[in-house]
């Protein structure tokens, strides 16, 4: 049985019944026990429900109920995802045994359709990282070279759909969550149109620009859980009351005739050269299909990583506040406490890179200095929308290195932080404007190492990015992950 | 200039008691630096960009019960009493 095939081909296979689910689960359980120990993907495997759940599916399967369009698919969840039975600990020792009340609506959605929620994958804490290397239960390794960082800070879903321990999974995007391990694990990563996507149940680290993107092997398999997750939600007021779209259909329609601008200010200076190159390649490739390719300066973009960073510590650190250990958090016993100390004590189970940010946050709002920071960094969010809504008037898509990096050591940038905010340069643009961005796997580097091309389109137009993201897909010939 | 004092203001603001200050200040520093690019950055408008929600877009404000039991999730001691810390 081969673990490494698409969603969609899994899909397929159990609808025909060529295939048994509950022999695709438990196979999938084999692989996470066998290769967990090198790359560390997971936080929680629930190997029971999984199993009992797929045996149910295969029921239904035989005696021609109804069933979910998912067919018993395996797929992780981030770990700042809310699943109602299963821990959601945010990477963090804060929340270690905290386990949500109720599913987000994404992952309620996912079960509706039969999806088998096989565990819960690792992450940055709180999501503030880039490469899933300040888990409080340590780092993911990259499956192509363990001794690599996978990204972040969806590390845990970039690694388990890369290293075949599910089909699927969802990944939450605040700077280039979803698309970095995407870009750095070879799988394919879309951070939707703000507003696309319910928020309901991801842990707020900063909402005004984060969103739950899904992460598969390929651009259709990310289509169809677009189709499952996207769509209004009553619990959460910033999703769009738009006509439902199906993302699947036409997504072979090709990219000819279409115009795409090269985001110049995201392949020149400090771009690694294997990276540029890789990239050069993709955008001669999509002009073969029939695209025009141009420049397009986005001058705004050099101001991003300082606004990003600005905006989200601001609301990091008003988010963190809720961890009092009255609302969430330990369990102390009833001795006595001075209310400061149990408030610090408490909050002194922050990892290092939460409590910088919630410093920086801290900063920058401060009475003095909110103008000069704050103020100034939305306005430059207000200018990067401007520059992109102008471009968009002369481009369908925007195009550029997801990561301007290869993937680099585990230990490498770890004490230098701003190295490691600067390599967020090319994600996130998206988040800061709301508009959608896709990670497409496109070749491997001469050290064996994944580059991925990211694509842009104007927001909520997923349908043709899809499009684009699949016929950039088919010009690519991957090896399988040597794990 | 970010320095001890300041750093450890910061550290009450977000109520975190901070071991080790040195760590951060540097750190901190660092990156208010690179933020202070934000001064160069030449504006020809004051918008900013925000997420609004029309009033008569948001959900109807109706009562709706809540279906799980979040008693359940609470912490409890053999008396079924919910327990919690003596403050002093």
């Amino acid at each position: 049985m081969n673990l490494g095939i698409s969603a969609t081909e899994f899909v397929s296979q159990a609808k025909a019944g060529t295939i048994s689910v509950e022999e695709f689960v438990a196979k999938t359980l084999d692989r996470i026990k066998l290769v967990e120990d090198k790359i560390h993907a997971f936080i929680t495997v629930d190997y029971q429900n999984a199993l009992a759940k797929a045996k149910e599916i295969d029921k239904k399967i035989k005696s021609k109920d109804k069933v979910g369009t998912c067919f018993g698919m395996p797929i992780s969840i981030k770990d700042n995802i809310c699943t109602a039975g299963i821990k959601t600990t945010c990477a963090s020792k804060m929340l270690e045994n905290f386990v949500a009340p109720y599913d987000a609506t994404v992952v309620s959605r996912l079960k509706s359709e039969d999806a088998i929620i096989v565990g819960k994958v690792n992450l940055d804490e709180f999501a503030m990282g880039s490469t899933t290397e300040f888990s409080y239960f340590g780092p993911s390794r990259n499956p192509w070279n363990v001794d690599y960082v996978p990204g972040g800070s969806s590390g845990g879903s970039g690694v388990s759909v890369s290293a075949q321990e599910c089909l699927a999974s969802l990944g939450s995007d605040t700077g280039g969550s979803v698309r970095s391990p995407a870009s750095f694990c070879s799988v394919v990563g879309l951070k939707p149109t703000y507003g696309l996507v319910s928020r309901y149940g991801l842990v707020s680290y900063a909402n005004s620009i984060e969103q739950v993107g899904p992460m598969a092997r390929t651009v259709e398999d990310v289509a169809f859980l677009l189709n499952i997750i996207s769509g209004y939600d009553s619990h959460d007021d910033t999703t769009v009351k738009n006509e439902h779209v199906d993302y699947t259909k036409d997504i072979t329609l090709g990219i000819s005739g279409k115009k795409i601008g090269i985001i110049t200010q995201m392949i020149g200076e400090g771009i690694d050269k294997e990276v540029a190159s890789a990239t050069n390649r993709a955008i001669s490739k999509l002009q073969d299909l029939g695209a025009e390719c141009v420049p397009i300066s986005l001058d705004a973009v050099e101001h991003s990583v300082a606004a990003y960073y600005t905006i989200a510590s601001a609301e990091a650190s008003s988010n963190l506040s809720r961890y009092d250990n009255l609302r969430y958090g330990f369990d102390f016993g009833t001795e006595g406490y001075e209310f400061k100390a149990f408030i610090l004590k408490a909050r002194s189970n922050f990892g290092p890179e939460v409590v910088r940010r919630m410093l920086l946050g801290a900063y920058v709002l401060s009475a003095g200095y909110y103008g000069k920071y704050y103020l100034k960094a939305q306005k430059v969010r207000a200018m990067i929308k401007a520059q992109l809504d102008e471009a968009f008037k002369k481009v369908d898509f925007l195009v550029s290195p997801t990561m301007p990096i290869l993937p680099y050591k585990v230990g490498e940038k770890i004490d230098d932080p701003l190295k490691m905010y600067l390599t967020d340069i090319n994600t996130i643009t998206a988040n800061l404007s709301g508009i959608p961005a896709i990670s497409v796997p496109f070749e491997i580097s001469s050290s064996g190492l994944p580059i991925g091309v990211q694509l842009f389109a104007n927001s909520f137009e997923e349908k043709k990015l899809l499009q684009a993201a699949y016929a950039l897909q088919e010009t690519t010939n991957l090896p399988e992950v040597p794990l | 200039m970010v320095d001890r004092k300041e750093i450890e203001h910061l550290g009450d603001l977000v109520k975190v008691d901070l071991r080790e200050p040195e760590k951060y200040i540097k750190q901190v520093e660092q990156i208010i630096k690179y933020f202070d690019r934000l001064d160069a950055v030449e504006f020809n408008s004051d918008a900013t960009l925000r997420n609004e929600v029309d009033a008569e877009n948001l959900r109807d404000d109706k009562h709706e019960p809540c279906t799980i039991s979040l008693i359940d999730h609470l912490k409890k001691d053999q008396n079924n009493f919910i327990r919690a810390p003596k403050m002093v």
